[in-house]
C-alpha cells in the first residue's frame, strides 16, 4: 500500500511563530498554475563532519534553500564550515541558541549516531523538519519514538537513503520495472571498507568512535546502507533472518567488524555482507530475477545485465559477456571522469536532498517515507538480535 | 618550572622533553592514550611525567594541567583528510586552551610552521621573515596549511584576549633521525626520485637545535625568565611573539638531497626538474582546466600554482629575530648534525648527553 495514500501530512501546518508558512498547505500544493511565490527554505547543519561538505554544497546550489546556520560543538569546526557554506551562514556551538534564534524550518542532523536521537528531537520540538544521517535511531523503538514526535509536531522526519538515488541503483530499478529481470528471487548487498587499517577514524584507540557503543557496533552505521537496498528490492517482507556478527580482527575499540546475514522474504532471499579489512574497497548490488540478473557496482559506477538477448539460447551468455566487457570498459573511462571531476560515491546524497526539499516544500511525501525507515529499522533490530545469531 | 609538553611521543616532542630534562626542568609528558607502554627514551627521565590523554577530546584534561607554569604544544596532526587534521590540530587547541583557562596556566609556546606563509606573494630569492604575510586563501594550499593557521591564530587571539604570555614558533623543516625527506626536494620513488629544484636554500633545522629553541621560548615566558638573563626578563602580562626557527646554515636543495641519499637511498636515481618548468607546467594545467572544465577538476599537489610556490621557489632566510629575542644560538652545525644523524641511536637520545 502506497503510505502516501494513509499519509497524515495532508494536514496543513501550522506557521512557524515568526516567519511565514516554511510549508505551503494543500490549497497551495494543489494551485494549478502560478503557484505563489515560496520564501526559501532555511536549512541548518548540525555537525560539521565531513559528510556536511555535501550537505551544504547542496544548500548553496537550491534555489529553494539557504543554509542559516552551522552548528558544532567546536566553535572553530562551526566557524570553518559556516565560512564553507558561504551566504551568511552563522556558526553556533550551542544547539538550543541556534534553534531559538535562527528557527530553521529544516534541520540536517549530521552528528554521530549515538546523538541523533537526542538532537532530532529539539530540532523537531523547535519547529524543524529534520533529515537525518543514518542511523536515524539505535532502534525501531527509539525511531518510532521520533516518528511519533514529528506527527505530534506536524514536522517531517527523513533519514539519508542516499545509494537508494545513485544511478546504478536507478537503473536497476528501471529494469525490474521494465520486467527485464521477472520477479525477484535474490538480492545480494555487499559493502566491504577498510575501515579497520591503521590510521583510520573507526579504528582509533586513542578516541574509539562512538558507533562502536551501537548494539551491533561500527557494523551498525552502515548496515542502515544494506538493509534499505535490500529491501528496495525484495518482493515482500522479512520472515526469517540469520545473522553473523563476529570480531575477525579481535580486540578494542571494534565489537563486531563483520557480518554475513540471510534474510528470508517469501520466495526471495538477501544475502548481506559487510567487513571492515578490505582494499580496494568495494560496494556492490546483485539482484536476480526469474528472467535476468542485474549487477551494480556503487563506489566505481557500472551496471551489467544479464538477460536474454537475440541470438537465442546459444549465444545470449556470450552476447552479454561482450555487452558486459564494453559496459566495462566504457564504465572504466568514465569513472576515471568522475574522479578528475570530483564526483563522489554521494552522487545519490544531492537527488535524495532536492526530493526531499521538494517535497518539504510542496507539503508532499517525502522520497524517504516513514514506513521506509522503519522496514530499515526493524530489519536492523532483526540482524543485531541475538535470537537470530547464526 | 613545570612544562606540559604537548605530543611529548612525536618528533620534535620527545627532543623538547630531553632538553628541557637537560636544563633541569620539570616536565609532564603528554601522550596519546592507545601510546604503547615502551615510550621514548628522552621521557625515561626522573624529571618526566608521562599523562595520557587525547587532546581531540576536553574530558581529563585538567588533571593534567594542574600545576603547569608552561605549556609546550607540540601536538598536531599531518596526515588525513581536512576534518581528521581540523580534529587533531584545531579542535585539540581548542580543548587545551579550555583547559589552561580552569587552571589557571597562562604561557603557552605555541608550535606553528612555515607553511603558514604566502610563499606566492614572493619574489623569488627575496627575503622571507617574521613580517611577511601569511597565506590568505588556505584553500590554494592543503589541509596542513590551513589547519596549522587556524590552529596559531586560535592561541594567539585566545592569549591576547586574556593577557597571556605567547611565543608562536614556526619552524622551517625540522629534520633528524628518521625525518630526512622533505617535500620540498620533489617527490620519491623506491628506486627514482623526481627532484624538483637545486638551488634554492632549505629553511633547515635540525631537530635537537629546534628543541632548543622550543625549550629557551618557554623558559621566557616562565616564571623565572631565562637563566642567563634571569626573573626580571620574564613578562607578566601580554608577550605575542611570533619567531622563524631555521638553523645558521640553508643549504641548497642539491646539497641536502646529496646527504639524505648518501644516508637513507645511496642507489636511488634522481631526475632534475627545473621548479620554473613545474610552475609553468601548473599554470597551463590550472588554464585548461578553467578553460575547458570550468575549474572543476582535482589537480595533483604538484600542478597547484601556491603548493609549487611553497614548496619550491627559492628564498632567502635569517633567524635574526629568534636569536635576538631568545638568545638562540643552534647547537650543531649542519655537517654536525648530520654526523648525529648518521650515528648509532645512543649518541642522539637526548641533547642534554652531548654537552
Amino acid at each position: 500500500m502506497s503510505s502516501s495514500a494513509r499519509s497524515p501530512w495532508r494536514v496543513p501546518e501550522p506557521a512557524p511563530p515568526s516567519h511565514e508558512p516554511a510549508v505551503p498547505g494543500p490549497a497551495a500544493a494543489c494551485a494549478p498554475a502560478a503557484p505563489p511565490a515560496r520564501r526559501a527554505l532555511r536549512a541548518a547543519v548540525v555537525g560539521t563532519g565531513k559528510i556536511s561538505e555535501e550537505h551544504l554544497r547542496f544548500l548553496s546550489r537550491r534555489p529553494g534553500a539557504t543554509a542559516v546556520a552551522v552548528c558544532d560543538l567546536s566553535p572553530a569546526l562551526a566557524a570553518f564550515a559556516a565560512e564553507r557554506a558561504g551566504g551568511g551562514a552563522k556558526p553556533y556551538t550551542d544547539l538550543q541558541a541556534m534553534l531559538e534564534r535562527e528557527r530553521p524550518d529544516v534541520a540536517h542532523v549530521l552528528t554521530p549516531p549515538h546523538t541523533h536521537v537526542e538532537i532530532a528531537a529539539r530540532c523537531l520540538r523547535a519547529g524543524a523538519h529534520v533529515i537525518v544521517e543514518k542511523p536515524a535511531a539505535p532502534t525501531l523503538a527509539e525511531l518510532d519514538g521520533l516518528l511519533e514526535l514529528a506527527r505530534d509536531r506536524a514536522r517531517r522526519l527523513v533519514e539519508n537513503h542516499n545509494y537508494r538515488f545513485n544511478r546504478p541503483v536507478r537503473r536497476i530499478e528501471d529494469a525490474l520495472e521494465a520486467g527485464r529481470l521477472g520477479l525477484v528471487r535474490e538480492v545480494e548487498v555487499r559493502l566491504c571498507l577498510s575501515i579497520r587499517a591503521r590510521g583510520g577514524r573507526y579504528a582509533d584507540e586513542n578516541l574509539p568512535h562512538p558507533s562502536h557503543g551501537l548494539p551491533a557496533g561500527v557494523v551498525q552505521e552502515f548496515l542502515t546502507h544494506l538493509c534499505y537496498l535490500a529491501l528496495r528490492f525484495l518482493p515482500g517482507e522479512p520472515d526469517r533472518v540469520r545473522a553473523r556478527l563476529e570480531n575477525a580482527g579481535g580486540g578494542a575499540p571494534f565489537k563486531f567488524d563483520e557480518l554475513d546475514a540471510l534474510v528470508d522474504a517469501g520466495p526471495a532471499r538477501a544475502r548481506l555482507r559487510f567487513c571492515c579489512r578490505q582494499w580496494p574497497e568495494g560496494f556492490t548490488l546483485t539482484v536476480r530475477g526469474t528472467r535476468g540478473t542485474a549487477e551494480a557496482d556503487l563506489f566505481q559506477p557500472w551496471v551489467g545485465l544479464m538477460v536474454p538477448r537475440r541470438g537465442g539460447k546459444q549465444l545470449t551468455p556470450v552476447v552479454n559477456q561482450w555487452r558486459r566487457g564494453a559496459g566495462l570498459m566504457g564504465a572504466s573511462l568514465a569513472n576515471f571522469w568522475r574522479k578528475v571531476m570530483q564526483v563522489t560515491p554521494y552522487e545519490g546524497l544531492e537527488t535524495f536532498l532536492a526530493q526531499t526539499y521538494d517535497a518539504l516544500e510542496r507539503g508532499s511525501e517525502p522520497p524517504v517515507r516513514e514506513e521506509d525507515m522503519r522496514r530499515a529499522a526493524r530489519l536492523i533490530d532483526a540482524l543485531a538480535s541475538p535470537e537470530n545469531r547464526l | 618550572m613545570r612544562v606540559l609538553v604537548t605530543g611529548a611521543a612525536g618528533f620534535l616532542g620527545r627532543h623538547v622533553v630531553a632538553e628541557a630534562t637537560a636544563r633541569g626542568h620539570r616536565v609532564r609528558a603528554l601522550v596519546r592514550p592507545a601510546a604503547g607502554p615502551a615510550l621514548p627514551a628522552e621521557l625515561a627521565h626522573e624529571l618526566v611525567e608521562p599523562a595520557r590523554a587525547d587532546l581531540r577530546a576536553a574530558r581529563g584534561l585538567d588533571e593534567v594541567l594542574a600545576g603547569v607554569d608552561v605549556v609546550v604544544h607540540t601536538a598536531a596532526s599531518k596526515s588525513g583528510d581536512m576534518y581528521a587534521q581540523y580534529a587533531g590540530t584545531v579542535v585539540a587547541t581548542e580543548n587545551l586552551l579550555g583547559a589552561m583557562d580552569r587552571a589557571g596556566v597562562r604561557a603557552i609556546v605555541a608550535i606553528s610552521s612555515f607553511s603558514v606563509y604566502d610563499f606566492g606573494a614572493r619574489w623569488a630569492w627575496s627575503r622571507l621573515d617574521e613580517a611577511s604575510a601569511v597565506e590568505r586563501d588556505t584553500r590554494r594550499r592543503d589541509e596542513y596549511c590551513h589547519t596549522k593557521l587556524a590552529q596559531e591564530r586560535l592561541i594567539r587571539a585566545h592569549a591576547s584576549a586574556r593577557g597571556w604570555r605567547c611565543v608562536t614558533l614556526r619552524p622551517g623543516v625540522i629534520w633528524g633521525r628518521g625525518n630526512l625527506w622533505t617535500a620540498r626536494l620533489g617527490a620519491r620513488g623506491e628506486r627514482t626520485w623526481l627532484r624538483i629544484g637545486a638551488l634554492a636554500p632549505l629553511p633547515l633545522t635540525y631537530v635537537e637545535n629546534c628543541a632548543q629553541a622550543v625549550v629557551l621560548a618557554a623558559e621566557r615566558i616562565g616564571p623565572a625568565g631565562t637563566p642567563e638573563q634571569g626573573p626580571a626578563a620574564a613578562p607578566r602580562e601580554g608577550l605575542d611573539l611570533v619567531l622563524n626557527v631555521v638553523d645558521d646554515e640553508r643549504p641548497p636543495q642539491a646539497r641536502y638531497a646529496r646527504a639524505v641519499r648518501a644516508i637513507e637511498a645511496p642507489g636511488a636515481r634522481a631526475v632534475l626538474i627545473p621548479w620554473r618548468v613545474v610552475l609553468a607546467l601548473a599554470w597551463a594545467a590550472v588554464a585548461t582546466n578553467r578553460a575547458i572544465l570550468g575549474g572543476r577538476a582535482k589537480l595533483p599537489g604538484v600542478l597547484v600554482p601556491a603548493r609549487v610556490h611553497a614548496r619550491f621557489k627559492p628564498l632567502r632566510y635569517d633567524n635574526t629575530r629568534i636569536r635576538r629575542e631568545l638568545g638562540w644560538r643552534p647547537r650543531y652545525r649542519f655537517a654536525e648534525a648530520l654526523a648525529r644523524v648518521a650515528a648509532p641511536p645512543a649518541l642522539s637520545t637526548g641533547s642534554g648527553e652531548a654537552r
